[in-house]
């Protein structure tokens, strides 16, 4: 783990369990925390110096997947870190096509014309569907480039069109970051909604996260749960009952926490993860208090 | 426990009324004319549609053995929401307005008959044994589109559920599709509103015991534009009525996956 980045003080010993319900998701941090962007705001802290998250081998990647077929799984998520920086990224989305529907979360930025046509072959090719999924922050290139970094909105915006063009549908995703710089009256679903229309994509389809305490926003002093506060709460609903994270170090018990090691629940081992998730973190206050999901839907 | 004794030789499947009455007379009509042994809904029958009492009379004379679905278990228990599942604000809008409707004009008879719904039914269909549900086995509202549900998920259903068939509706599209070893999964469809293609009849399902299981979806055209008329006079959304007038889906398009959703026109 690379030096200044915060590890919790508390431990895990005395937090409140979730309980591991069944396997729906699985997410594959394929590229750790690598990525081409340094956004401020970003869950895991990713960033294009060295990752405090190795990115995974392709060898990895396959296995987790095999083993979540052989358990059922429903959806297969690919994250990072920026999941099109893997050199082998086609391929194991083609091998995971294969076995589930498959989600990546992308900054959209190496997305070419080129690497669009890919995606649109291996979609039509696919016994599942693909879903794209594009971060972005506002539809404003200047707010949304305060937070993203310089050049990002034109980049994502066009990667949008790109994939839209070929009917791809993609999902833009946007947290609520700058949700106070809205215009008035305009909530983030609307405004997002909007722009697309606006722009001629006519299948707009928006996921709205809320900002977590994590990673580059990491609150050392927040809110933690409690037995009290999750009193008469089905904590079968919280993601962490039915996900499971391969990362670099083990499987983790959410896309929020991969990689830190109160989150972690075995050393690689995909079944062996199948256990009650320790609630330890201020990120798991936001998920019970949100209702949240890092699915699609 | 099995429906009866002796296995059916054949028998049709919907899910999805939406308080849809005129659709409902036509599916048993045609359902009548097709010899079959039983009819089965797999739940949801309000939502949607206009005057959501006039489907139970139809349901109970005919017979129809109904499952319970979301929206049935949200109206027996007078919740204050359907439990659809949306999460974009826009889909949340447009359920709001149709469950208060459907809510408030339910009779509590038929919300307490909705409570006595079982959620899953085995059923000998030949040799094959079959398990119904609304969403999923295992949660009532989860989402099985044909893009979107694995095989080794259905595998998974069929082993955990001790049978060879497994019927499901709650997405409004129906599919249909063999996973090995003589096993099959099928979306049966909903017959309360079509099915995001362009055309306005909606789908029900006749399975037949050959010995090996056929699965045959059926169109049904009724009076789309009296029930239009209707809704309209009820005051329901224009989006819903359009939907009833043209085929295509305009509202609760969150949960379609990418390859359902790019075959639609919004």
């Amino acid at each position: 783990m690379r030096a200044g980045l915060p590890l919790l003080a508390r431990g895990t010993a005395a937090a409140p369990l979730a309980p591991f319900v069944h396997l729906t998701a699985l997410w594959i941090q394929v590229t750790g925390t690598w990525c081409n962007l340094e956004c401020t705001h970003c869950l895991n802290a990713s960033g294009p110096r060295e990752p405090w998250l190795r990115p995974l081998d392709a060898a990895t990647v396959r296995r987790a997947i095999a083993d979540a077929e052989r358990l059922g799984v429903k959806e297969i998520y690919f994250t990072g870190g920026e999941p099109f920086l893997h050199q082998e990224i086609l391929s194991l989305l083609a091998l995971s096509l294969s076995v589930a529907p498959t989600t990546v979360l992308t900054n959209g930025t190496v997305i070419t014309a080129a690497m669009a046509d890919a995606l649109a072959t291996l979609a039509r090719a696919a016994s599942y569907s693909l879903e794209i999924r594009v971060s972005l922050d506002h539809v404003d290139p200047e707010l949304n480039d305060r937070v993203r970094g310089r050049g990002a909105w034109a980049k994502a915006v066009r990667a949008v069109r790109l994939l839209n063009e070929r009917g791809l549908v993609p999902i833009v995703t946007a947290t609520e970051i700058l949700a106070g710089d809205a215009p008035e009256g305009a909530g983030t679903y609307a405004r997002f909604r909007d722009f697309l229309l606006a722009h001629g994509v006519r299948k707009p389809r928006v996921k709205i996260l809320p900002v977590f305490a994590v990673g580059r926003l990491e609150a050392p002093d927040g809110e933690r749960l409690t037995e009290e506060a999750l009193e008469g709460f089905d904590r079968g609903q919280l993601q962490c009952a039915e996900t499971r994270v391969v990362a670099s170090g083990g499987v983790y018990a959410c896309p929020i926490l991969a990689g830190l090691p109160g989150a972690r629940l075995s050393d690689g081992n995909l079944e062996a993860s199948f256990r009650a998730a320790p609630l330890y973190h201020p990120a798991c206050a936001t998920c019970h208090r949100t209702g949240m999901t890092c699915r699609n839907a | 426990m099995p429906e009866r004794v002796s296995p059916y030789r054949r028998i049709a499947v919907f899910g999805g009324v939406y308080s849809n009455a005129h659709a409902l007379r036509a599916t048993l009509d045609d359902a009548r004319g097709r010899d079959v042994d039983a009819v089965f809904c797999l739940g949801d029958v309000g939502g949607f549609g206009p005057h959501p009492d006039r489907v139970y009379p139809l349901l109970r004379e005919a017979g129809v053995r109904v499952l319970q679905g979301n929206y049935d278990e949200s109206l027996a228990s007078g919740r204050t929401d359907c439990a659809c599942g949306y999460t974009d604000p826009r889909d949340n809008h447009f359920a709001r307005i149709s469950y208060e409707y459907t809510l408030a004009r339910t009779s509590a008879d038929n919300r307490a008959w909705l409570g006595t719904l079982p959620r899953h039914r085995r059923v000998q269909l030949g040799a094959h044994r079959l398990l119904m549900c609304h969403g999923s086995p295992r949660v009532v509202n989860e989402f099985l589109w044909e893009s979107s549900t694995p095989a080794g998920l259905l595998r998974r259903f069929l082993r955990e559920g001790d049978a060879d068939v497994l019927l499901c509706t709650h997405t409004g599209i129906k599919w249909h599709r063999a996973v090995g070893d003589g096993a099959h999964a099928v979306n049966v469809g909903v017959i309360g509103r079509p099915e995001n293609d362009g055309t306005t009849n909606v789908w029900y399902t006749i399975l037949t015991a050959t010995p090996d299981l056929a699965v045959e979806f059926v169109p049904v055209r009724y009076d789309a534009e009296a029930l239009a008329r209707e809704m309209e006079a009820e005051a329901l959304p224009a989006e819903f009525v359009e939907t009833i007038r043209t085929g295509w889906w305009t509202t609760c398009l969150e949960n379609l996956p990418a390859r359902e959703r790019a075959r639609g026109k919004f």
